[in-house]
This record gives structure tokens, sequence and C-alpha cells, in this order.
């Protein structure tokens, strides 16, 4: 197992120093073909040539066979639509309302979850009183009470966040639950022992040993924030990438619905990395394979 | 740096440390039914005494460490610390568990700083307390490290520093050394010795090698299962302090005999 793990390392270790220039040791025309090989054989070299491959498959099989562009637009079509839309500012002040929609859910649903699920950890009433609730609502389906939101919050901003704080509330809720009570039974002696308060337990111990699952659990957050600002912009909505992608459709332009959706794509990746880029400040004493996703 | 470490107090016609009176313990277990952990335990130990424990799995010597740590509530008879009958956990006693329980989000030195920031003690005079202990159990150099850089003997001798911040009159340890090779478990039954005597500090040490026992102990006391009891308390006569060369010595290997042959006798009849 251990040594799996260490020969797994050493190859990544090698295939990143095969990507540098190599070191001009050797005779320079061997050299650089060696260089070339592995550069061919580097990884990230490697998804790049494939992604390549099969957007030119794409193009030629979708010229060759005449597919209609309100089916299946060819990648050079995706391109330019992309390219036109953010150039005129409408792609990028659609996606910055959507964002803003997301992100303001994310970080309400990220201090309800954490604060609620701190409170049922901590107090068995809070827990006997709302659990039964939050195991009730966790079996519905939340985007089901996006319409009945916007009734209630109109069709501006409010609706769409409030969608998107529903859906991403329960992940982080959940795993703080967890994670609050996975602390470790001797690490809780040691402060009992000293006799911690129940707020010197929670600081010291029992929340730092949470948040290996809140982040997991708040790396899902992000995408359902992005999922629920969409389908509440779907239900009703005057801007947005969501409201934008319907306009689209509805004209068969699909060119520029493949565009909203890259812009989608690219929402939620930027999203998981900053807050993988969190984690790894904040949980830098955990290694990632101890935590199990929920 | 023994000055810091020598506690203040007179060792001069004090009570005893601890003094235990017809201690039983009863679990209640999930099934309903209840297990006799302890029986009618009875024991003293004096100021700056050390004292072993040992027996064979199962006969409570975890459970009177913890009801002593006040973790648990025993169930009937008496527990005094010195003066002070027990309640529940004392700024008094140290714990050295038989894992290092280190927080790993800590740095070494505020892992050994986690029982002042509790207590609410003075950090600027502890810190520098909290830095003497580390030299002293050989992990200078080492305090900014955090505890999965460190090997498993090195963390827990940080455990020790720890469980000694507080300047507690007595310290209680679980098997401490269990998990250790035995190179690096004799290494540390020397430190300790020497860690113990700069102290000056009452030891409760719970250990299954009676080797170690011999050792470490002033008085070794002998526990049986089922109920758990104490079959004999035994006075090792060896001089301090104590090098591994003594381990060879006929003495040495009389009280190891003897011991073991109290733990064969009583274990035999289960
Ligand atoms: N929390 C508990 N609930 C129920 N029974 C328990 C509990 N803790 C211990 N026991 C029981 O009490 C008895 C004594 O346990 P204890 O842990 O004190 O033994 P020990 O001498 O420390 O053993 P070991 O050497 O294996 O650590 C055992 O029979 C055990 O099953
Ligand atoms: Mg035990």
């Amino acid at each position: 197992m251990l040594r799996l793990r260490n020969e797994r390392s050493g190859l990544r270790g090698t295939t990143r120093d095969e990507s540098l220039p190599a070191a001009a040791d050797e005779g320079d025309r061997s050299e650089r073909a060696g260089a070339a090989s592995r550069w061919l054989r580097s990884n990230k070299v490697q998804i790049f040539l494939f992604t390549i491959g099969i957007l030119l498959v794409w193009q030629f099989v979708n010229e060759a066979l005449r597919v209609p562009s309100y089916l299946l637009p060819t990648p050079s079509a995706i391109a330019r639509a992309l390219y036109s839309g953010v150039v005129d500012g409408l792609f990028i002040k659609s996606a910055f309302i959507t964002l803003l929609e997301a992100i303001t859910g994310f970080l309400i649903a990220a201090c309800a979850g954490i604060v609620l699920g701190t409170a049922i950890a901590q107090f068995a009433i809070v827990e006997r009183l709302v659990y039964p609730y939050i195991v009730g609502l966790q079996s519905l389906p939340k985007v089901a009470i996006a319409p009945l939101v916007i009734v209630w919050f109109g069709y501006g901003f409010s609706s769409k966040i409030v969608v998107s704080a529903t859906i991403a509330f329960f992940p982080v809720l959940v795993n703080v639950i967890v994670g609050l009570k996975s602390a470790d039974a001797d690490q809780l002696d040691l402060m009992r022992s000293l006799n911690a308060s129940r707020w010197q337990k929670l600081r010291l111990v029992q929340f730092p040993a949470a948040l290996p699952f809140i982040f997991a659990g708040l790396d899902v957050a992000a995408i359902f924030s992005v999922l629920g600002a969409i389908v509440a912009e779907f239900v009703g909505s005057q801007a947005g990438l969501g409201n934008l992608l319907l306009t689209f459709n509805s004209n068969l332009d699909i060119s520029s619905v493949f565009a909203c959706l890259i812009l989608l794509g690219l929402m939620g990746t930027s999203l998981h990395f900053a807050i993988q880029l969190l984690r790894r400040r904040m949980v830098f004493w955990s290694r990632e394979d101890e935590v199990r996703k929920l | 740096m023994s000055t810091v470490l020598k506690a203040d107090r007179s060792v001069a016609e004090s009570p005893a440390e601890i003094r235990i009176t017809d201690l039983s313990m009863r679990y209640r277990t999930v099934s309903g039914d209840s297990v006799f952990a302890l029986d009618r335990v009875s024991l003293a130990i004096q100021p700056r005494e050390f004292v072993c424990v040992v027996g064979t799995s199962g006969c409570g010597k975890t459970t009177l460490l913890r009801i002593i740590a006040g973790l648990v509530r025993h169930t009937a008879g008496r527990v005094h610390l010195r003066d002070r009958e027990i309640s529940g956990p004392s700024a008094d006693v140290g714990i050295v568990f038989q894992g290092p329980v280190l927080l790993p989000w800590k740095t070494v030195l505020e892992n050994v700083m986690i029982p002042v920031v509790v207590l609410g003690l003075d950090r600027d005079a502890h810190r520098r307390r909290a830095m003497e202990l580390l030299d002293l159990v050989g992990l200078s150099g080492f305090e900014d490290k955090y505890p999965k850089e460190l090997s498993g003997g090195m963390q827990q001798r940080a455990s020790i520093a720890r469980a000694l911040v507080h300047q507690p009159s007595l310290l209680l340890m679980d098997e401490p050394f269990g998990a250790l090779d035995a190179m690096t478990r004799e290494t540390m039954n020397l430190e300790l010795q020497r860690i113990v005597k700069d102290a000056a500090i009452t030891v409760l040490f719970i250990t299954h090698s009676i080797q170690e026992a011999v050792f470490l102990g002033d008085r070794i006391v002998v526990m049986t299962p089922r109920p758990g009891r104490i079959a004999e308390s035994m006075t090792i006569d060896l001089p301090r302090p104590r090098e591994l060369d003594a381990m060879s010595a006929p003495e040495f290997g009389s009280y190891v005999r003897a011991v073991r042959r109290l733990l064969n006798a009583r274990g035999m009849t289960h």
C-alpha cells in the first residue's frame, strides 16, 4: 500500500520533471528528440492533444454530414458565438449577474450551514427539534421550490439568491454536523481532563477536526449555488446566463447556447478551485484522501 | 532548568497524594447488564512516589486511571486527591494517554501550551516553561514543527511535556510507551526517570511490561481481572538513578520473576 503510493508519487514527480526543458548535457539532436518525446508523454500535454483531436473530429464529421447548426453546431461556430458574445459585453454582464447571485447564495448557505450545524451538534435540544425537519427537507428535490420562491420574492436578484442558498445549504449543514461529531474521543478526553468549557472544546478540537468535512461540503455547495441560480433564472428572470440561455434556445441559436454552457462550466470550475485553494491553506495538516465526501 | 520544574510544596508530613478506599466500578453495557470493572480497590500513594500498575488486559487499569483523572464517575467507594475528594477533573493532574493525542493542526509548542490555554494561566510565563520542558524531553528545535513531522516517540515525548506544563502534582500515565519499539521504549524509560526526578512529581504509571514496571517503579501494584482487584503491592528496592545495565542485575531479575509469578497465579484461576 505504502510502496504503491510512493511509486505513484515518484511517477508523478518524474513526469513533472520531464515536462521541463531538459538540461543540455548530451548530444544536441538526440537531446532534442528525447525532450520532444518526453514532452508528448506528459499528462497535461496528452489531455490537451486529446481535446484538440476530439474538436477536430467533431468539426470534420459535422461538416461532412452537414449536421444543421440548430441541432449541433461546429466547434468553430461555438467559438465565434462565444467570441462575439464576450466582445459585445452581453456574456460578461450576464455571467457577472449569475455569478453574483450564486456567490451571495453560497455565502449565505455557508454561514447558515455552519451556524445551524454547530447548534445541532452542540445542543441536544436543537438536534431533537430541528433534525426531523432537516431529514424531511433533504429528501425533497430543492429545485421544486423555485416557482414558489419566484412568487414570493419576484423576478429580481433576491429570488435567485434564495433558491441558490437553499440548495447549497444542505451539503454544508450535513458536513458540519458529521465533521463536528467526528472529533477524536481521546482529544475530547484531553479537553475534559482540563475542565475545558464547551466553547474551548469547540474552538480547539471539534471545529478544526470538522474543517476537512466542511470544505468537502463547501465544494459541493459551490456547484449547487450556481445550479440554484440558473434554475431560478429559468423559472423567472430578467437577466443572467440562465435567462440568456433560454432566449438563445427559443431562437434556436444553439451555438450561443453552447457558449453559455462553456461559461457556466468555467464558473463552476473557478469556484471549485477557489475553495480548494482555501482548503489547502486552512487544512494543511490533513491529507486529502482521509476525507470522505458526503 | 530544574529550578523551574521543582514544585514548591513541602514533601514532609503531607497527606497521601492519592487515597483510594473501597473503590468499585460497574459499567452499564448497551445490552443492559453490567460489567464489574473494579471491586473494592484500596490504594494509597505517597507524594513523589512512582507507582506502576501491572495486570492482564481488561483488569480495570484504565478504568482506575480514568476515575482518578475525574473522567468517569465511580459507583462506590471514595477517592481523595490529597485532602479533597474528587468530583471531576482537576488542574492538579497531568495525563499521558496511550497515544500522544496531539492536535494535528497545532505546532508542537502550541500543543504543549494547550493546558495553559484551557486553564487560563499566564501564557508568557508558561511559554518559557514549555520551551524548557521541550528541551528536557529532547525536542528543542522542534517547537514549530507539526505533529506529523515527528516520529511516534517524539510525539509521545511532546505529550509528556504537555502533561507537565501546568505544574501538576500528579502525573497519570496509561501505557504511554506501549506503541513504541523496544529500543525507543528503553530510552524513554531512562528519560522519564530523569524528568520525574527533576519535576518532583507523583506518578501512577500503567504498563503491560513487567521489566518496565520494575525499572521505573518505587512500588508495583499487581491487579487481577474479573472483577478488577489489587492482588499485591510490592516495593522495588533498587538504587536510583537506575541505568539500563541494572536490568541484568540478579535483584532485577528476581523482582521480575516475583511479579510474573503473581500475574500467572491469579491469571490461571480464570
Ligand atoms: N466504557 C465502558 N463501558 C462498558 N464497559 C467498559 C467500559 N470501559 C471498560 N469496560 C470494561 O471494564 C473492564 C476493564 O476495562 P479497562 O479498560 O479498565 O481495562 P484495562 O486493564 O485498561 O485493559 P487493557 O490493559 O487492555 O487496556 C473490561 O472488562 C472492559 O470491558
Ligand atoms: Mg487500558
